[in-house]
């Protein structure tokens, strides 16, 4: 790939070069030529500044000269796919200028009349040509040939020479003795009608084009250097960059050239930019919307509040859903974003419209039972509840129980999802295992746990299952295939409460979970280290959100009573004076927060 | 401003020790197990706290009374340890909280020195006048019969 690797020490190198001066003894034994051979910080300008006596030896394919610190790019490479660059640049001229001023063409003279025959359609002689350019690869060498053969065929069809066709068909496409099929489906053409040949397409220039690409996957690179060459090795350098930074956040339209990609701390989320202070007790839970634009959050305070989020990322209070009994022990989001579900812990599930804030539905059990956790199914037509009878409900949206399972069941089903390709139906089933539960082919896999289970979250794939437990662990599972462990979070405490953790940011790179101290952790999903620890609360974080659509945006929920919008640590002087200018209306606090 | 409060279960648990008010305790949202079965539970917010089918012993003795040996119990915050001698040798021990009004109700066995009390570790004692029994019934120690050899302090 783009990756350079150390081939030797850096010092005992740099000491070799200073003492070599202009001698060719270096630690490349091959190297010939008159110059130092390492470049190291000199540019390209600076080795064309010495272009004759330089350029002399580094002529053709076997020039071993190389550039750059570690000694592992040869020279002679390096400027052919900046020439090849060049040109596909549209910079027909400076690649021009540079293949005369390095001395090293593009092309070897061969491959360079090759590639000029095939352009005019001289395919007679483009076939010598090929077999002159001394490939050692026979069946590479056939496969070119048929290629060119076969163009040859289809346009003297195309111009309705047929008698000319038919030979080379028999004659010189035939003996080749590869690809049997397609001298079958040629020879066929014939029957069909020559005229209507055109099916088979590639006759007029533009298809030319398409004959050199084929060409060019066909023979080795380094006969014809491949188009976009540059820009794979550059992007294949990015990629590994992006993967190996440890707090990516950001988009790929963030990365640059100019530097090593590393994203830093402040990409994470870390900065309180916003308190929402209107709930009047303890808030358990939150959850952006699917599309990123609302924020839902629910409270012991028996209501759910649905909060807007505007252009500027500023959160207004948008409904306050008035009608439970009991605190609210979640706030879900229907999958089309329309609608929200509410549980009111033991008692019933509502199902309000998100645009008027009115309550549509109530479902109940009755006879005492009430829901623990709901959720969704995953076409948003139906809800599904673990109860305090240990059973699990399903109503249609009307109210209509539809099913409802009970037994095997050992603890009151504290969490329930449905995956949101409608395959797996998720719950805890016992003290330290979760059940999913496959709904079309109704079989169970389990995840068995070795301590009790207080939540669990899905993450947006349906791959994966991140698992609280009571003894202060979080652990990742991927449930493709047999459940398996993947990661182990650790550092939050937890010993009373539910506390929920979710995944978040780029690509779901990193795990975000409450605590009972009072901050939010925030770890690296794939290395499990733990990145930044926020504090700020005055009461423990119950529940955190990721938004989905705006990688610097997180969301808190804490038995303080208030909500924290969290972000980047951005000092805005503009910002900065919008905030002291005062509240706005709903409730909602502006403060001016640098963290604690 | 908010300053950062680091919630320290043991202060926490010491000032709340013997008292059992719950609108001065913050709730959150109590993650509590539910245990199906003959248990024994919180006499203040009944909170289950152990099967009978854990009950090791019931010859063990505190100030409060008898005590009772199990093999696990749920719900209740474990404190702090102490290094505590108690009738049959030095220990250390935590005391156990019961996770949803903070009552104290019994302690845990974390490391027991003498080579006869090792079958201790890991394992809690519930004070019986802490507790409701499985029918229910609260226990009153000038109601018990005078015990033969206690066990503990």
């Amino acid at each position: 790939m783009g990756v350079v690797e150390d081939t030797e020490p850096p010092l005992k190198r740099a000491k070799r070069d200073e003492t070599n001066g202009f001698s060719s003894s270096s630690g490349n034994s091959s190297v010939r030529g008159s110059s130092r051979c390492s470049v190291t910080d000199s540019s390209l300008g600076d080795l064309m500044a010495r272009p004759l006596t330089s350029s002399s030896s580094s002529r053709g394919d076997d020039d071993d000269t190389t550039v750059g610190s570690k000694g592992v790019i040869k020279k002679s490479e390096f400027v052919r796919i900046i020439t090849r660059t060049l040109y596909s640049l549209g910079y027909g001229k400076a690649g021009a200028m540079l293949e005369e001023e390095s001395g090293i063409p593009l092309h070897r003279s061969f491959v360079e009349t090759f590639l000029q025959q095939v352009k005019e359609g001289k395919w007679d002689e483009s076939v010598v040509t090929l077999h002159r350019i001394g490939l050692l690869d026979e069946k590479a060498v056939k496969s070119a040939s048929f290629l060119l053969l076969e163009q040859k065929f289809l346009e003297l069809l195309r111009f309705e020479k047929i008698a000319d066709a038919l030979g080379t068909l028999r004659n010189e496409i035939e003996p080749l003795r590869i690809n049997t099929k397609r001298v079958h489906e040629l020879a066929s053409s014939f029957i069909i009608s020559p005229s209507a040949s055109s099916g088979l397409g590639k006759e007029n220039v533009s298809s030319r084009s398409k004959v050199l690409e084929e060409l060019q996957s066909l023979l080795p690179a380094s006969v014809i250097i491949p188009e976009n060459r540059l820009e794979t090795l550059v992007e294949n350098s990015l990629h590994i960059q992006r993967d190996a930074c440890v707090f990516h956040n950001t988009l790929d339209s963030d990365l640059s050239l100019y530097s090593d990609h590393q994203c830093g701390k402040h990409q994470i989320p870390s900065q309180t930019v916003q308190i929402l202070e209107s709930h009047t007790d303890e808030v358990w839970f939150l959850q952006f919307s699917h599309n990123g634009k609302y924020l839902a959050s629910s409270s012991k305070d028996q209501t759910a509040i649905i909060w807007e989020i505007n252009a500027d990322g500023h959160m207004s209070l948008k409904h306050k859903l008035v009608g439970h009994q009991k605190p609210v022990t979640a706030v879900l989001w229907s999958p089309d974003d329309r609608q929200v579900l509410t549980c009111g812990a033991e008692e019933v599930i509502r199902r309000w419209d998100v645009d008027s804030g009115d309550c549509a539905h109530t479902y109940e059990k009755g006879g005492g039972i009430g829901p623990i956790s709901c959720g969704w199914y995953a076409d948003g037509k139906g809800i599904i509840a673990g109860m305090t009878d240990r059973s699990i409900c399903m109503w249609d949206l009307d109210g209509r129980e539809m099913e409802c399972w009970k037994g095997q069941r050992t603890q009151k089903v504290s969490d329930i999802a449905m995956t949101d390709d409608g395959k797996w139906l998720v719950s805890v089933c016992k003290d330290s295992v979760i059940s999913l539960f496959d709904r079309e082919a109704t079989f169970e896999r389990l995840i068995e746990e070795e301590d009790t289970i207080t939540s669990f979250s899905l993450s947006n794939d349906n791959k994966y299952v991140l698992v609280n437990l009571q003894n202060q662990e979080i652990r990742l599972w991927s449930i493709e295939g047999d459940p398996k462990i993947v990661t182990r979070y650790k550092g939050h405490k937890r010993s009373r409460f539910l506390i929920r953790s979710c995944f978040g940011g780029y690509e779901q790179g990193f795990i975000a979970s409450g605590s009972e101290d009072s901050q939010v952790y925030i770890w690296h999903r794939s290395t499990g280290k733990l990145i930044i620890e926020l504090p700020g609360h005055a009461g423990a974080v119950n529940c955190v959100s990721w938004s989905p659509t705006n990688l610097h945006m997180m969301a808190s929920a804490s038995d303080d009573g208030t909500i924290r919008i969290w972000g980047l640590d951005r000092i805005n002087p503009h910002n900065q004076k919008k905030q002291v200018q005062g509240s706005s209306s709903n409730g909602v606090v502006l403060r001016q927060c640098n963290g604690n | 401003m908010h300053e950062k409060k680091v919630r320290n279960i043991s202060l926490w648990a010491f000032l709340l020790r013997g008292k059992i008010r719950l609108d001065l305790l913050e709730m959150g949202r109590l993650f509590v197990i539910d245990l199906q079965g003959e248990t024994y539970s919180c006499k203040h917010c009944h909170t289950p706290f152990a099967l009978t089918d854990d009950l090791i012993s019931k010859s063990f003795h505190c100030k409060h009374g008898r005590a009772y040996l199990f093999e696990n119990v749920v719900n209740v915050t474990v404190g702090e340890m102490e290094h505590r001698i108690m009738m049959t040798g030095w220990h250390t021990v935590a005391d156990i909280f019961c996770v949803c009004c903070g009552s104290l109700v019994g302690w845990k066995y974390e490391i027991a020195y003498e080579k006869s009390q090792k079958y201790k570790e890991g394992k809690f004692i519930i004070e019986r006048f802490k507790v409701l029994g499985p029918d229910g019934g609260g226990y009153d120690m000038n109601e018990d019969e005078p015990m033969i050899g206690s066990d503990e302090e």
